[in-house]
Parts: C-alpha cells; sequence; structure tokens
C-alpha cells in the first residue's frame, strides 16, 4: 500500500501550546506566559472556588524537619491533626477522623516505599495517621499500612498516603500513581500513563479511599529517572484531600514553580502528566480545573509556591 | 593494604575478567539474582573494597540484567531499558549511625550508551573522575568505557564525600581504557550551545523524558536510530536542534513526511529544502532532511537562529551519509 503523509490525530506538543490538550494542566504545562493555570478564564483565582467541586487542605511547618532532615513525630501528627480538622469541619481530631473511618472498617494505609528512589512516605506520618485510625476504635489488626502486596480487597477503607515525585514516565507520581501496584501490571501504566485512573475503578478499590494525606515534606521535582539529591527540597508540608485529581493537579503546580525556580527559566515536567486529565475527564475521578478547586492554606507560608 | 596497592590490584583482576568474561558476564546478567557465583559480579565485587574509612559491606552484592531490572527499580526500568543497558551491579556500604553508601555499576554494551545514560541529568558539578564525572550533594556519577557508575550516599556529609570520591576513583582506574562518545555529537554546532544541555538516546521514550514533541512516535525513533539533543543561545534567542540519525534512507523519508504532516501539518519539502514555520507561542519549529539525517530545529525564539543551526548542522554533516 502506498504510503502517504495525510496528517492523523496526533496529540503534539503545538496542542498543549494551543491549550487543546489537557485543558488547564496543558497550558499550565507548556503555555507561554502568563500564570500557572492561567486557563480558567478572566476574573477566576485559582484554587479559590467559591463553591468548590474539591476542597483539598495543605498545612506547612517549618519544625516539621529538622537539623540532618530529621522528621518531627510530634509535629507531623500536629500537621495531621489540624489539616484533618479544618477538611472535615470538626473542632475535635477524634471527631475529625471519625467522618472517614469506622471501628468496623479494615483500613489500607497505602504508603510510598520506593528503596531505589529513596523518596518514601516518612515513617512519621504513616504512624500518626495508624495512631489516629486505632483511636478512631479500628482494630490494630485490622489496620495494614503497607506499599506493595497491600490486600486491598480485603480493605473496606483505603488511605492513601503518597509521596510527590516528578516521574520520567508518567509526569509526576502523587496520589494516581500511588495506586499503580494495585495493578498486577504496573508496567502497563507508564509512558504513556493516561490510563493510570482506572486502577481507582478496579472492583477492589472502587470506592474504598476515604482520605489521601499526601506526604509533602520532602519532594522530588527533578527529571530522574533515579534520585538526584539537588532535585529535592524541604517544603514542609502536607497535604489533605479526597479528590486524587485535585491533589494531583496543585502538587503539580507545586512541582512546576520549584521546576522554574531552580532552573531560573521554563522547565517544564515531561512527559506530560496526561493521567491527571485522563483521570478527570475520563473517569470521572474528581477535577484538575483550578477554578474548581478551593486550596485552604495553612501554617507555615514561606515559599509556599502557590 | 594501601590505596594505590589496591587500584593497581583491582586494576589488573577487572581488566582480565573484562576481557575473558565479556560475553559471559551478558549472559549471567540475564538469569536473576544469581549475583554470588556471577564472573561478571565477581569482577565488579573484586573491584571494590569491602571496607573503606569505615564504612563496610552491609548486604550481599546484587547484579540485575534487561529481564529483571524492574525488580531493582520499579517504575524506571524503561530508561536503562532504552540504552544497550547489560546489567548494573550494586553494591551498599554501611557505618554505624552514619549515612550508607550505594554503589552501581552499569554495565552498558558501547561506550556512546554509557555516555547517553550519563546524559540522561547533567544537573550537578563537574568533578574529575572516568571521562566525564559529576558530583552534588552526595551523588557521583560518571561514565568511562562501557561503564555508567552512580555512588549515592542517603545524606552528604564531610566525611562521606571523600569515600564517594575514592571509590569512583577506584572503579574508574579499573577501566582501562576510554570510551569513543558518539559521532553524531560531532554533527552539532559546538558554538552557542548551552552547557549541559547535550543528551543522546535512541527512542521515544528517552526524548519524552527530555522534551515532549508528540505523544506518537512521529519520528519513528527506535534502537537502531541515534538522537542528540541540545540547547542553543545565541543574540539572546535560545532554540533547541534535533537532530536524528537513521539506519536508513526510507525510514529518514517516512520520519521526514510523518513531522512535516503532523507537527507542522505541511507536506514534506524535498531532501535539503528547510521548511520551518512560526508556532502559536511565535516560536519557530523547522525541520532539514540530509540523506539518512533529520535536522530539527525546535522553540527558535529568532528565525535566524534556527536557520543558522540548520546551515551549520547541514554543513557538519557533510560527507556522514
Amino acid at each position: 500500500m502506498k504510503k502517504t503523509n495525510k496528517p492523523r490525530k496526533v496529540v503534539t506538543r503545538r496542542d498543549f501550546i494551543k491549550g487543546a490538550a489537557l485543558g488547564t494542566l496543558g497550558v499550565a504545562l507548556y503555555g507561554k506566559g502568563g500564570n500557572l493555570f492561567a486557563g480558567s478564564g478572566p476574573g477566576v483565582v485559582s484554587f479559590a472556588a467559591e463553591n468548590p467541586q474539591s476542597t483539598v487542605v495543605l498545612i506547612r511547618n517549618e519544625k516539621a524537619i529538622g537539623a540532618g532532615d530529621a522528621i518531627d513525630p510530634a509535629v507531623v501528627q500536629e500537621m495531621i491533626d489540624a489539616a484533618l480538622k479544618e477538611f472535615s469541619g470538626e473542632q475535635d481530631a477524634a471527631k475529625a477522623w471519625a467522618k472517614f473511618v469506622r471501628p468496623d472498617d479494615t483500613v489500607g494505609v497505602k504508603f510510598t516505599r520506593c528503596d531505589w528512589m529513596r523518596v518514601h512516605t516518612e515513617q512519621p506520618i504513616i504512624d500518626a495517621i495508624v495512631k489516629r485510625v486505632g483511636e478512631a476504635g479500628v482494630a490494630q489488626n485490622r489496620i495494614i499500612a503497607q506499599d506493595g502486596g497491600l490486600p486491598v480487597a480485603k480493605c473496606t477503607a483505603l488511605i492513601n498516603v503518597p509521596t510527590v515525585k516528578v516521574h520520567t514516565l508518567t509526569g509526576i507520581a502523587v496520589s494516581l500513581k500511588n495506586y499503580i501496584n494495585f495493578s498486577p501490571q504496573p508496567s502497563k501504566y507508564h509512558a504513556p500513563s493516561t490510563n493510570l485512573g482506572e486502577i481507582y475503578l478496579f472492583p477492589e478499590v472502587k470506592g474504598k479511599t476515604r482520605l489521601i494525606i499526601v506526604d509533602m515534606l520532602r519532594p522530588y521535582f527533578g527529571p530522574g529517572p533515579q534520585i538526584n539529591p539537588l532535585h529535592r527540597w524541604n517544603y514542609h508540608g502536607i497535604m489533605v484531600g479526597t479528590d486524587p485529581v485535585a491533589v494531583d493537579s496543585i502538587c503539580l503546580q507545586i512541582c512546576q514553580v520549584k521546576r522554574k525556580l531552580f532552573k531560573g527559566e521554563d522547565w517544564p515536567i515531561t512527559p506530560p502528566p496526561d493521567n491527571i486529565f485522563a483521570a478527570d475527564k475520563t473517569y470521572k475521578l474528581g477535577t484538575s480545573d483550578p477554578a474548581k478547586i478551593k486550596l485552604i492554606k495553612l501554617g507555615w507560608d514561606k515559599d509556599l509556591l502557590i | 593494604m594501601n590505596r594505590g596497592a589496591v587500584i593497581k590490584r583491582a586494576t589488573i583482576l577487572f581488566a582480565f575478567l573484562v576481557w575473558v568474561l565479556g560475553p559471559i558476564s551478558q549472559m549471567s546478567a540475564n538469569r536473576s539474582q544469581e549475583n554470588k557465583a556471577t564472573p561478571a559480579a565477581t569482577a565488579f565485587a573484586s573491584v571494590l573494597p569491602e571496607e573503606i574509612s569505615g564504612w563496610k559491606k552491609s548486604r550481599a552484592d546484587q547484579i540485575f540484567g534487561r529481564e529483571n531490572i524492574f525488580d531493582y527499580m520499579d517504575g524506571a526500568g524503561e530508561i536503562y531499558l532504552a540504552y544497550d543497558f547489560r546489567f548494573v551491579f550494586v553494591r551498599e556500604y554501611a557505618r554505624g549511625n552514619a549515612p550508607s553508601l550505594v554503589v552501581e555499576i552499569y554495565q552498558m554494551t558501547s561506550s556512546e550508551d554509557a555516555f547517553g545514560v550519563f546524559t540522561q541529568d547533567l544537573d550537578a558539578d563537574e568533578v574529575h573522575v572516568g571521562q566525564d564525572a559529576l558530583y552534588a550533594a552526595g551523588l557521583l556519577r560518571f561514565w568511562k568505557d562501557r561503564i555508567f557508575v552512580r555512588i549515592l550516599a542517603d545524606k552528604e556529609t564531610p566525611e562521606i564525600k571523600p569515600v564517594i570520591m575514592k571509590l569512583g576513583e577506584m572503579i574508574a582506574a579499573s577501566v582501562l581504557q576510554e570510551g569513543t562518545r558518539p559521532g553524531l555529537i560531532s554533527a552539532l554546532p559546538s558554538e552557542e550551545q548551552r552547557p549541559k544541555t547535550l543528551r543522546y538516546f535512541h527512542t521515544l521514550i528517552s526524548l519524552n523524558s527530555h522534551y515532549f514533541l508528540a505523544g506518537e512516535n512521529i519520528l519513528n525513533l527506535s534502537p537502531e536510530t541515534r538522537v542528540v539533543l541540545a540547547q542553543y543561545e545565541k543574540e539572546k534567542s535560545r532554540a533547541r536542534l534535533l537532530l536524528v540519525e537513521y539506519p536508513s534512507l526510507n525510514q529518514a523519508e517516512d520520519a521526514h513526511g510523518q513531522f512535516a504532516g503532523i507537527y507542522l501539518k505541511d507536506k514534506a519539502l524535498p531532501e535539503g529544502e528547510v521548511q520551518s514555520q512560526k508556532l502559536e507561542d511565535g516560536r519557530f519549529s523547522g525541520i532539514l532532511r540530509k540523506g539518512r539525517f533529520l535536522i530539527i530545529a525546535l522553540d527558535a525564539e529568532a528565525l535566524p537562529l534556527a536557520q543558522w543551526l540548520f546551515q551549520e548542522t547541514s554543513q557538519k554533516l557533510e560527507g556522514k551519509n
């Protein structure tokens, strides 16, 4: 058959420049000039929705990380409690937790433990969550804190506890990527990673995620694939939400701003994290539109980046 | 044993083993983690000391080949598989409460690809180990001949940095010869090239990790294609230059047509004719085919810069087809 050069529908960099791909995410990554996520329309203040589709709480504390990058468990516990109280609208931490877990739940605390990459969920964050879940009445033998091999089918509730990593194959790895090992074929969701959101809809996963608590104490913004310590910074943050798309979108923006600061020029995250946009538009897991997200910022505001 | 004697001993043993066991080591790497028994593991293990400045080997050495690289780096092995990676040897050191150390020696089939893997991330300060080396914040990376090495400390301390450098020097000294850099680099204009922006690779997955062009493989990149990507700055304007060498004329022609049709949304011009366009962001992109080579200018802030890149590269490619 004779070959032709007839154009076929392929998403290219030009689509991102025009804002025709990934919506505001595309503009944020590859649009020229203007603020990140500026595609929400004139007059719209990003992440300040009055009637939000999603609410996310970001809390930071300068004292969370001490000398030698040591994490202060007490400060971390306070941060999580404060963020959860704000997120739930409760004055009391116990009441706040009771909104998300029940005593008869079997709770999977899905954290990130990646030996070769070394951007783990910090143990004090895992410990703080396990402690509060226990205090909410869940028996210790029904709290399963694990990364690989977490028996998700056995769990009635999941708490997604990822780190934040810019990723060579998926663009960024936060709450959507953290569930990748619930699939028997994780590499199926790499390059392209568009279908990463479908894992949230696996029968044994769907509807179980009660909370997302993101370890943003020491995120990674470099290209990878392996860690370059120059590309890790102490952000001192923890993020709480229930919408993985909103959470990942905010983390994406923070990392993108950090990259620009680091290089002193545009340094777009690549490949484009199209999994976030697809999780919104295809899998309907949440919103990536900053005009529909309310970001509540608590605590230390130096170098907030958002 | 003093350092000089250690290096000398290691050098002789390593050179011998590499010479004798090269083909065998590849086979060994393709078997799981039979690290204790593989000649390759023996070779690398012999180069490295059991103890250095109080840091002791803390677990059994590991070796991972193309088939099980994901057992070591689930979620990133693809980047190494995009090169002619054969296996990685991993040695870990620990010393009480001090930061631990991990040494990774990546054995590639060619020195060109050892260089290519090295260019994946060039953020760090240049140091003198092997043929090119970078160090920052407790991570040393270098390449020499057909190996790429990473030595990483959990945390950088004043005490651990000399240990990292010493280990690097020992490994580099054990590799007797230097390897050649990819010949394609010589076709790039060397003037006006921005520091630490040169990348060498083969496939789409690598291109996308540096620069997103398209969601599909419109340039028909494959393990057989050779690609260099670099950034330029001339008269306060910047641009990227992508140069692709195809194994055959047909493949270059096909990719030329696809880039023109899909990216520039135009019909490809004949060989030797520059085709460029001002895109939606006001920057220029264009393509020129010269035999089996595609010269592609991207994100040029000024048209003269794109034209200069085409002209310079085209001249340097004379006689390379």
